[in-house]
């Protein structure tokens, strides 16, 4: 037996650390531990409603966007204040851009090279690779003299033993499996990709005002002033450059990100039984369609042992069965004491104890619903959407079924999803989803813009005494949450339950594994020493703890690291 | 296009140093064509977008490394890349490195790199900086000055100097009331 932990912690970063103890090169247990206390909400203590937003923004500076959206809700809920339409869409349009963004990213930049070798598409004969390519797709950058320059390229780097951002893959690793015509195609998607994420984000600042941090929110609305004829507002010219690359970047969504998730699962069908781990999940809906929160384009809800056939839906913002039901628990994380308690009642103290095993390790807390661990993100929205019938997620989801099984030449159904590669599948269902709903809220706004509607805000009054407020936001993480009470115009307790929380966290007092715990058991590792098959399950939840701070770390680092038991 | 990109978290205390230097020079100096100064936070490897379609990249950042709180340390591309980036977990380190060979690797990106860097004395929740690593403010921002002669550009100091916009280190409210 041995224990394999993979660490990268540097002397100040604070990360993910995985631990595994693997026997029979079969991992037996897991934990899975954040290495840095964040605890960020307490500068919120305080301050103004309307501006903790500028604040939660900088939580994390990936997911900057999604905080945003998240506290204004809160405020908006604790005084039940309503949002003119204008506004809705306009943040709905802001969300989709950003969840394509951050799937593309996901999918090309941070996980492909877990099942693409790089150094295999050496070998790769370009009009080989360009007739698999035609035949799942009529992508134009998939022709034989694009691929051959990729393959030039590629060559290029490595002649001058300089592999780049490739150089410290798995490559040659006996669990990687694609032929080298598709690991070809899929190196020169990785590099279009880089072009089509940017595109997409210009939306967010367009219509943000600015990127990484937006500016346009407001507690109540938006500060985006439309007026169609003027330079200096949300004008026709800023819709329609919008719509322009809201219809480019669906091409590459549709012809280049669909075939390479199916193609990717039907080659490592194998990896379609792996990683299933907690099968509880839970969703949340998002893109409002009226100004109290009451109606929705994307459902969400609770699914518990993966029975499709029973979903508890959350319906509206004031939804009492998710406020309710939510709270974390510290038993095995580094907090003092040992409850588990609602996110309106937390007042964590840090305390920190070394690492151990059946005690407390780590800084993640362990969120629960209904005392139950929930794996979020996208394969919980869209296997949600998928049981209660909503019409774009059943479509893109057999669809995917369908092309995936037919490049494996087999049956695929729904339970497949449940497994590492399912992640992945669904993150680009939902891709595919939102990406239709992003052209539907933008002629929604055009049209009630039309109609003569320009409002863009409501005011928000702030009375004596206490009010609570919850706002939730499915990202592209999966269910955040943001927990206030708010006292004299003040903020009294402020708590955020982000995604990588819920799947991240460690044990709970009845010693429940989270969801990255659960889902390595069962995995195989083919070399310890080069831990793929575990960081590809790692990768598939996309992980996002420790982008809170950001300091260059200018020596390198070793981080993997096996000791025999 | 030439950016000086100040990255970090302004919400842990030193970690901020590098948005709070691009505030300084927003609120001191014009923005000359051509020259942009963005506090970009953490993006991680969403840096990318920022390196596409750029001559010159001036990074502001916190840094590893043997000294004391508040030292500056400059160094070029070829310091920055010495080390390669390890496999990571999640996907959202800091990721100066991988961004910068991201880039590289479809073309475009910016052939001269310069980081300015400040020995952090403590990264912590918290809105303000260090007594060492605010006194070092300045001397980051005239290294950005410097950067940028040597890049053949003249920053022009504004005749009223605005206060610069470090509003997360405020206490009052920032939204006035009507």
């Amino acid at each position: 037996m041995s224990r394999i932990t993979i660490d990268p912690v540097t002397r100040i970063e604070g990360h993910l650390r995985i631990d595994a103890e693997v026997d029979g090169g079969v991992v037996r247990k897991a934990w899975s531990s954040g290495q840095m206390f964040r605890g960020i909400e307490r500068i919120l203590q305080g301050r103004d409603p309307r501006e903790a937003w500028l604040f939660t923004q900088r939580f994390c500076g990936v997911c900057t966007t999604v905080h945003a959206i998240a506290s204004v809700r809160a405020v908006e809920n604790a005084l039940q204040l309503e949002v003119p339409l204008n506004a809705q869409y306009i943040r709905n349009i802001i969300v989709a851009a950003h969840a394509m963004h951050d799937h593309i990213v996901h999918f090309y930049h941070l996980s492909a090279l877990d099942w693409v070798d790089v150094v295999s598409a050496l070998k790769a004969d370009p009009v080989k690779s360009s007739q698999l390519a035609e035949s799942l797709s009529t992508w134009p950058g998939n022709s034989r003299m694009k691929l051959a320059a990729v393959k030039d390229r590629l060559k290029g780097f490595v002649d001058g033993g300089q592999l780049g951002i490739f150089q410290n893959g798995y490559w040659g690793h006996p669990a990687m499996k694609l032929s080298p015509e598709v690991n070809l195609l899929a190196v020169s998607h990785y590099l279009e990709a880089l072009e089509y994420q940017r595109k997409v984000n210009q939306i967010v600042a367009i219509l943000g005002g600015k990127t990484p941090n937006i500016q346009n929110l407001a507690v109540g609305g938006v500060a985006n002033a439309i007026n169609l004829d003027n330079q200096a507002t949300l004008n026709m010219e800023k819709l329609y450059q919008v719509k322009d690359i809201l219809d480019e970047v669906q091409d590459f969504i549709r012809q280049v990100y669909f075939v390479d998730v199916c193609a990717v699962g039907a080659m490592y069908a194998d990896w379609l039984g792996y990683g299933k781990g907690v099968t509880n999940y839970l969703s949340v809906p998002d893109l409002p369609l009226d100004t109290k929160g009451t109606q929705f384009d994307f459902p969400g809800g609770v699914i518990m042992n993966g029975d499709l056939s029973h979903v508890q839906e959350i319906k509206t913002f004031n939804e009492p069965f998710f406020r309710e039901n939510v709270t974390e628990s510290i038993a095995r994380a580094w907090y003092d004491g040992n409850w588990t308690k609602h996110p309106f009642d937390e007042d964590t103290e840090p305390k920190y104890t070394k690492f151990e095993d059946n005690g407390k390790y780590s800084w993640v807390k362990a969120p629960r619903f209904k005392g139950n661990p929930m794996q979020v993100g996208p394969l919980a929205q869209v296997l949600s959407g998928y049981a209660l019938g909503h019409k774009p997620t059943v479509f893109w989801a057999n669809k995917t079924l369908e092309t995936a099984g037919s490049i494996a030449k087999t049956t695929l159904t729904p339970a497949v999803l449940h497994s590492t590669l399912g992640r992945h599948a669904a993150r680009m269902i939902r891709t595919q989803v939102i990406t239709d709903l992003a052209q539907k809220h933008w002629n929604l706004l055009v049209n009630n813009i039309a109609k003569g509607d320009t409002t863009i805000f409501n005011e928000p009054v702030f009375p004596k005494g206490e009010q609570r407020g919850f706002g939730f936001h499915e990202a592209p993480r999966g269910t955040l949450s943001h927990w206030v009470v708010i006292r004299d115009g003040k903020i009294a307790n402020y708590q955020a339950v982000v995604p990588s929380t819920w799947n991240a966290g460690p044990r709970d007092e009845k010693d429940q594994p989270g969801p990255y715990e659960a889902s390595l058991v069962g995995n195989p590792v083919a070399d310890a020493q080069r831990p793929l098959e575990l960081i590809r399950t790692v990768h598939s939840f996309d992980p996002c703890l420790a982008c809170a701070i950001h300091t260059v770390d200018i020596e390198g680092t070793q981080i993997a690291k096996v000791k025999a038991l | 296009m030439i950016r000086v990109l100040g990255l970090g978290n302004v919400l842990m205390s030193d970690d901020g140093f590098g948005p709070f230097v691009v505030r300084v020079l927003e609120a001191t100096y014009d923005q000359p064509a051509g020259v942009e100064f963005i506090d970009v936070g953490t993006p991680g490897l969403d840096l990318t977008p920022y390196l596409l379609d750029t001559d010159a990249v001036i990074f502001v950042d916190t840094v590893t490394s043997g000294g004391r709180p508040g030292e500056l340390r400059i160094y070029d591309r070829a310091d920055i890349l010495r080390h390669a980036p390890q496999t990571r977990t999640s996907g959202h380190d800091p990721a100066l490195k991988e961004a910068l060979l991201t880039v590289d690797a479809v073309g475009g990106g910016p052939k001269r790199v310069t980081l300015i860097g400040v020995i952090p004395d403590w990264i912590a929740t918290g809105v303000v900086l260090s007594p060492q690593v605010e006194a070092a403010v300045g001397r980051a921002v005239m290294a950005v000055v410097q950067a940028l002669e040597n890049l053949g550009v003249s920053l022009v100091r504004r005749d009223h100097p605005g206060v610069p916009d470090v509003w997360w280190a405020r206490s009052e409210s920032l939204i006035p009331d009507r």
